[in-house]
């Protein structure tokens, strides 16, 4: 009698339960809210892995669609933060962000092979840790109104590998379609044209999109609202049609910023909706650990963990006095670089859901890291503040 | 401490101190960027000083001693390119302009120095209400008894330079429909306003200055914020009323016509300064603040009032002929096409209704900074 009820009211119930557990985690032990939805979210793992009846796996999948969404919003809102003009008035900016994303590739792709990775798997997983993930940033420097070189550069490193990420997941994705079947149009599709058509997209949400918002002269809460459904409208597209929503919402953000209009402004989080969507999206990364082959990638887990600290790290500390940066905050920076995990079992997710079932072991290392990447808020809470940027939680 | 004696300068010099704001491009709103700016700007000689001000969000820049006006906005001018490009370097943006259009006070960050964080516990939140930003205008005198007799002397053209520099008409996000709403900021203060009418400087130092310290109210000029006030260090007098301008070109220009205008006051030809010129100050003071140069200026004397536009207009010809000996008739000019075209508040309230958002207005003040048309 109960079970059907219950039934419709897990998903509502716990998502209530995360936001209260973030407002008080918030208020009494200072933790960043989406930690405590990110531990709601693996108590329900725990709790579906010891009981299959109180929560459905199929319920969990509700959560899907919705934390995409969530994802779009926040890969746009890292676009449309990032300033062309900073890159190139600060070549070193740049050439360090390529420079650290090219040498945790390398770095990464070290380790795994040094653990008997094959190349293919050792290919990706150097991908997805190349990327910072905006996933765990934007929420806490939201969260702090954090401003200021760590805040700023941590983005633009985030917002540059990032791309780099996706661009060399999909070329290898191209590459595993090509060896295993044979199939060069195949290839050529998860590949090339994936990554053309979804920039493509981006680009041209980009371009027209301000242009609306001119032509409405929608003030920053219509705006808001505007962007919300552009960029929902691009993962749904994006989606039906097997592209890369990541890159597109990415790239949206990224050129909507290039001819923005100062009255058009997104609000920061996308407001009440982002607040919203951003305890979802938390309660279904943490939902999504796997525990029975949890401890099978721990060694290699924690390798990665380490080589991309110290890789980035040294990568922004080399780069900090030449980019016009104090060692102290180029180093605090390099910190700020650490969290991957939410970016890396998204990326994957969606490569499931294209039907690119390789993705497994991958995933159950993911779920390890992102145990890990629960810290990573506190830490990066405690990096803004202690670099002075953080305008709440002083 | 007692008070320094009053230093040698050369008269009619001057030296101008700007307070710019530090700007996010994402967000449009201030950013506590000063503690990385002047990291960055230590590493290269900087024309003039920089410092840092109250808040993180601020910054001080300040020239050296010029004659005239065109080396003192040759040094502006470089100056201000030295701060965009170290800014350009660090993404952060920099801005002239009283007030910043929509910051919210509480947010501001008071700078890790034992002076500010003293100020910040005595004056609560008036002290993070002070991020505003102003022009200090410095003029050498020769001696310290005709500093006090320029002091008051100017009492009476104070209005001008509240008129022809404001650039503060909004502030916490509304217009206030103060052209400089700053200047309601800085008399909040207990010792802001005008300084005591006395003349000769031992009477100055004897029978109030060091009775103000024996109350344990102030410890040196620092602790007054009146609008003109005597710096003994530099041997001049500080002109304090002015609000930042958008432009360097005006604050050179400002501050030329202040130098003429010491330099016509010096020959005499106004009647002798008195405590009775003070009955209308504040009345003028707030005209200027809130209506600009359409607002009312009292001759104390005469009983009169005209428009603080018409005044300045007949002040630059009594000026003019010691503006030619100074080297700073282009200033004039500059002056001239303030009373003909408005003041920065004027332009940033046509910058407001063009696109009828106070970020459009930051985003103005930034380009007119930068030396952008």
């Amino acid at each position: 009698m109960l079970q059907p009820i219950w039934g419709d009211l897990a998903i509502p119930f716990t998502l209530l339960v995360a936001w209260l557990l973030g407002e008080l985690g918030q208020r009494h032990l200072s933790l960043p809210r989406i930690t405590s939805y990110g531990i709601v979210g693996i108590a329900i793992a725990i709790i579906t892995h010891v009981s299959k009846t109180l929560f459905q796996v199929d319920d969990l999948w509700s959560l899907t669609l919705l934390s995409q969404v969530a994802f779009g919003l926040l890969l746009f809102e890292l676009g449309y933060r990032i300033n062309f003009a900073w890159l190139r008035h600060n070549p070193w900016l740049t050439l360090s962000a390529l420079v650290e994303s090219a040498a945790t590739f390398a770095a990464v792709f070290c380790v795994a092979r040094f653990f008997e990775l094959a190349p293919v798997p050792a290919l990706l997983l150097s991908a997805l840790a190349t990327a910072t993930s905006p996933l765990t940033l934007l929420p806490v420097i939201n969260e702090l109104r954090s401003s200021g070189q760590i805040t700023e550069r941590t983005l633009h490193h985030s917002a540059i590998n990032c791309v780099i990420a996706i661009i060399v997941f999909n070329a290898v994705v191209g590459y595993w379609v090509l060896a295993n079947a044979g199939d060069i149009f195949n290839a050529a599709w998860n590949s090339l044209i994936v990554l053309f058509v979804s920039a493509g997209l981006g680009v041209l949400f980009g371009v027209i999109l301000p242009r609306l918002l001119d032509l409405a002269d929608a003030d920053e809460k219509q705006s808001t609202i505007a962007f919300a459904l552009a960029v929902t409208g691009l993962i749904l597209v994006t989606h039906s049609l097997h592209f890369s929503p990541v890159l597109a919402t990415l790239l949206f953000g990224l050129i909507a910023r290039h001819y923005r209009n100062v009255r058009h402004q997104a609000q920061p989080n996308f407001g009440v909706l982002g607040g919203v969507l951003i305890i979802v999206l938390f309660v279904h990364l943490g939902s999504r650990l796997q525990f029975d082959t949890l401890l099978s990638g721990a060694l290699l887990a924690a390798s990665v963990l380490l080589v991309r600290f110290v890789v980035k790290g040294a990568s922004l500390l080399a780069f900090a006095r030449l980019s016009g940066l104090s060692l102290k905050k180029g180093a605090l920076s390099g910190a700020a670089l650490m969290p991957m995990a939410g970016f890396g079992i998204l990326l994957l997710e969606l490569a499931a859901q294209r039907g690119l079932a390789f993705t497994d072991t991958l995933a159950s290392m993911c779920g390890l890291l992102l145990i890990v990447d629960l810290v990573g808020p506190i830490i990066l809470r405690r990096i803004l503040i202690i670099g002075g940027e953080a305008s709440k939680g002083n | 401490m007692p008070l320094q004696p009053f230093s040698k300068s050369s008269p009619l010099s001057m030296g101008v101190e700007l307070e710019l704001q530090l700007i996010d491009p994402h967000s449009l709103d201030l950013t506590g960027a000063a503690d990385d700016l002047l990291h960055l700007l230590e590493r290269k000689p900087f024309p003039g000083d920089v410092k840092p001000e109250m808040t993180q969000s601020m910054i001080e820049i300040s020239t050296d001693v010029h004659n005239d006006y065109d080396s003192l906005l040759a040094q502006l001018r470089e100056s201000r390119d030295t701060l965009v490009a170290a800014g350009d370097k660090l993404n952060v943006r920099l801005a002239g302009g009283g007030t910043h259009a929509f910051q919210h006070w509480s947010e501001q960050a008071i700078v890790d120095k034992p002076r500010y964080q003293q100020l910040s516990e005595l004056y609560g939140y008036l002290a993070k209400q002070f991020t505003v930003f102003g022009q200090h205008v410095h003029i050498g005198c020769e001696s310290a008894n005709s500093a006090l007799f320029l002091l008051h002397s100017l009492n009476r053209y104070l209005p001008h330079f509240i008129a022809l520099s404001a650039s503060s008409p909004y502030s916490q996000g509304e217009d206030t429909l103060f052209d400089s709403s700053r200047l309601n900021s800085v008399f909040a203060f207990p010792l802001s306003g005008r300084a005591p009418f006395v003349l000769d400087w031992g009477s100055f130092e004897d029978g109030y200055f060091r009775k103000m310290e024996a109350t344990g109210v102030v410890s040196s000029m620092k602790d007054f914020y009146w609008d003109i006030r005597p710096k003994p260090e530099f041997g001049t007098i500080e002109l304090r009323v002015c609000d930042t301008p958008l432009t360097v070109e005006r604050a050179a220009a400002l501050a030329c016509y202040l130098q003429a205008l010491c330099s016509y006051l010096l020959t005499c030809s106004d009647p002798a300064p008195s405590e009775d010129d003070y009955l209308v100050y504040n009345f003028n003071r707030f005209q200027a603040c809130r209506f600009g140069l359409d607002g009312l200026i009292v001759d104390p004397r005469s009983n009169r009032s005209q428009p603080i536009r018409e005044d300045i207009l007949q002040t630059l010809d009594k000026v003019q002929i010691h503006a030619g000996r100074l080297g700073c008739r282009p200033a004039l000019d500059e002056i001239r096409r303030i009373l003909a075209e408005g003041n920065h508040a004027s332009d940033l309230r046509r910058q407001y209704a063009k696109c009828r958002n106070v970020k459009g207005v930051v985003d103005a003040a930034i380009d007119a900074f930068r030396g952008k048309d």
